[in-house]
């Protein structure tokens, strides 16, 4: 099982591999697709394992594995599996128009592989410190990719993400110092009183006011990263500037690692302070994204940062939904949390097509996507369709269920006023979304007549709204059993 | 663990240093030339070391023994002369003055967020009689010091050097509060700190080929 554990998280460094073998850029594209496809394989048996059985230990706990790890390691390994796939051709095509470089590519696929073994590696670990090194490090190759055009644009986006997410990272690790102290008390180990089962069992003898605060600067510094406002922007700009393979990581699989951590210092918090403040303070920081995620998603602009404002409020759903709490709440959290990474990693997918195409990245310039493209105009009219909720795609079981969650508590307030922003998400998302695929499409002689990309383009965008179709109308009886798990394991 | 009674040796020592780093802190914020800034910015460090020293004696660690050193070379003595080197030649750097604020309203707000600073952890937070009751506060401070330099500095390099006074903030809270921290998690977080600089450098670089000066008043291409 240990073995699994590292294939899990090595898989994806075959890309980074086959750049420092000297292999082409193409080359190293297909061995991340390869790595990035084992890693998932390897995420599926490990979840089915551990379902099974006690969680995973080793090496002084700095290896642990429970059914939330194992549920977090699918999500990001599956689309990790997606963004490879749609790196390839996306890549080759930049590569093509000579907008990047060869040397450039190489790179991608350096830092890509890195990355994504980063957040891996930080959903297996079991100390809160080696989570908080990993994840700023995962920061780190993550900025590389968002700098990667080089150009002034993409190196300010680059510039804001790395120093504001570096600043976050750090309040989270003054966050975790304090955890850290609050079990001065006990008699553990260094080691294990950084290490969260050992924290959760030893709870009630955790000093309370160090772990409110601990609690508090830990959802403002991973918050950070999750893109939860006031502290999400740099998040617009790092996905609108990023390659759009690599936004698709950044939205689908970097936020959710930040929510990953949220989650195991939420357990903690919960254990010793009871539901109350936590609660308190996801409703707080969960509300005032889903408001800002909406109020930018009514203006008009670049399609990338409209679906990276959508992030900011499903971000601010998903915080929501931990706030609820209960089963419902917690389970719904889970849900959306696959299912909007599955859904932006298409929507991000099927932009960059767009972008490429279309030589723009301003929605109102882009027009009969879907008479241009079938392929990739559909994929991203499903895809919209899917984020905002609409049946049969997974998101809408999973936001009515974060939606009954609410309306479980005592006050039915916030589950109105959540439904009433998700309702001007979608008048102002598909708005936007629906300008684009309709309309005839632009002469071929026209100057936004960029190039095309490959065949292999379209597989992730179908694989993608295929599982999401599915997420819709069947839970599969294994990936319910692993959110039910993991719900014991945060309660 | 071992309690770092404030009216030890070490504790007084400690408590020394974190006046010290605060008061560096201080000036960094108030230095209107850059070169002093980064200067101020290396004297904190060598502080810190100090104290990371003192630490590492108190409860004979060497893994402490080792940060300390490293401390002392990476951030009191390499990363100011590299980012001297970097602003003063290339970029021809000498006297930039580009804050947002005044210099003296900068120092005020200071003043109020190290009064917050200790508002918020002296009182139910930390027993008295520890070492920590005394730098936790102080440590607090310079993390906010460090964090509104990076507000109100406009240079790049500035904003990464503010964050890198956040990070000296946290170490400092991190020996006395718990100097028993894992060492792997130590060097790792030092790791990440030289990997972040080495990266935010190379940004810079980029973004001084693109714009005239790096400054983020000129970082304005993003927005809304």
């Amino acid at each position: 099982m240990t073995a699994l554990a590292i294939l899990v998280a090595a898989g994806p460094l075959a890309g980074p591999l086959a750049v420092l073998l000297r292999a082409r850029a193409r080359a190293a594209g297909l061995a991340g697709v390869a790595g990035a496809l084992l890693s998932f394989a390897a995420a599926v048996a490990l979840l089915a394992t551990v379902l099974h059985r006690a969680p995973l230990q080793g090496w002084a706990e700095f290896l642990y594995l429970d059914t939330l790890s194992g549920f977090f390691l699918l999500t990001v390994s599956g689309v990790t599996l997606l963004a490879a796939i749609g790196s390839v051709s996306y890549l080759a095509a930049e590569q093509d128009a000579g907008r990047l470089s060869s040397f450039q590519v190489r790179l991608y696929f350096m830092f890509f592989g890195l990355f994504a073994a980063l957040m891996l590696a930080s959903l297996e670990t079991g100390n809160l410190g080696l989570l908080f090194v990993l994840i700023e490090a995962s920061t780190l190759a993550s900025a590389a990719l968002v700098g990667l055009e080089g150009k002034a644009r993409s190196l300010e986006a680059a510039w804001k993400y790395v120093i504001i997410s570096s600043l976050g990272v750090t309040v989270a690790l003054a966050g975790t110092l304090f955890l850290f102290y609050a079990g001065t008390a006990l008699h553990l180990t260094s080691n294990q009183r950084l290490t969260w089962p050992y924290l959760v069992a030893h709870a009630a003898a955790l000093a309370p006011a160090p772990v409110r605060l601990a609690f508090l600067l830990a959802v403002a510094g991973y918050g950070t990263k999750v893109g939860l406002a006031p502290m999400h922007t740099w998040l617009p700009d790092a996905h609108a500037e990023a390659p759009s393979p690599a936004s698709a990581m950044l939205s689908a699989a970097l936020l959710n690692t930040g929510m990953y951590a949220i989650i195991r210092f939420l357990a903690i918090a919960q254990h010793r302070l009871g539901a109350g403040y936590p609660r308190a303070v996801l409703l707080g920081f969960g509300f005032a994204s889903i408001l800002i995620g909406v109020l930018f998603m009514v203006r008009r602009g670049n399609f990338k940062r409209l679906f990276a404002y959508s992030s900011v409020e499903h971000m601010g759903i998903i915080a929501v939904a931990l706030g609820f709490g209960g089963i419902l709440g917690l389970y719904g959290a889970l849900l959306h949390t696959l299912n909007h990474a599955i859904a932006k990693a298409v929507l991000f997918l099927s932009s960059g097509d767009v972008a490429l195409r279309y030589r723009t990245r301003e929605a109102a310039e882009v027009r009969g996507l879907l008479a241009a493209v079938p392929v990739t105009g559909g994929a991203l009219l499903l895809g919209s369709l899917a984020v905002l909720g609409s049946p049969p795609f997974g998101l809408f079981l999973s936001e009515l269920t974060i939606v009954r969650a609410g309306f479980a508590q005592a006050s039915p307030v916030l589950p109105v006023l959540l439904l009433g922003f998700l309702a001007i998400a979608f008048v102002a998302f598909a708005r936007t979304a629906a300008g684009m695929v309709t309309g005839s499409a632009p002469a071929p002689a026209s100057p936004y007549a960029g190039q095309a990309l490959g065949r292999s383009a379209a597989v992730p965008l179908v694989l993608g709204l295929a599982v999401l179709l599915v997420l819709g109308v069947w839970i599969p009886a294994g990936l319910n059993t692993a959110i039910l798990h993991s719900l014991a394991v945060i309660t | 663990m071992e309690k770092l009674a404030a009216a030890s040796p070490a504790g007084v020592l400690l408590d020394l240093a974190g006046v010290l780093i605060l008061l560096l802190a201080f000036a960094c914020l108030g230095s209107k030339l850059f070169n002093r800034y980064v200067a101020y910015y290396g004297a904190q460090s060598v502080v810190l070391a100090f104290a990371a020293g003192v630490a590492a004696w108190r409860f004979g660690s060497v893994e402490l023994w080792i940060l300390a050193g490293l401390t002392l070379l990476i951030k009191g003595i390499g990363i100011p002369v590299a980012a001297r080197r970097l602003l003063l030649r290339r970029v021809a750097l000498a006297r930039d003055s580009a804050i947002s604020i005044g210099l003296s309203t900068s120092l005020i707000a200071g003043g109020g967020l190290t009064a917050f600073a200790y508002l918020v952890t002296r009182p139910q937070l930390l027993p008295h009689g520890l070492a920590a009751a005394a730098v936790v506060p102080l440590s607090t401070a310079v993390t906010l010091l460090g964090a509104l330099a990076m507000v109100v500095r406009r240079h790049t390099v500035a904003q990464l050097i503010g964050w890198l006074i956040v990070e000296n903030g946290v170490f400092l809270g991190a020996i006395t509060l718990v100097a028993t921290f894992p060492f792997i998690v130590e060097a790792g977080i030092f790791l990440d700190i030289a990997a972040g600089v080495l990266i935010m450098l190379a940004f810079v670089t980029g973004l001084t080929r693109q714009l005239a000066e790096a400054s983020a008043t000129e970082l304005r291409g993003l927005r809304g």
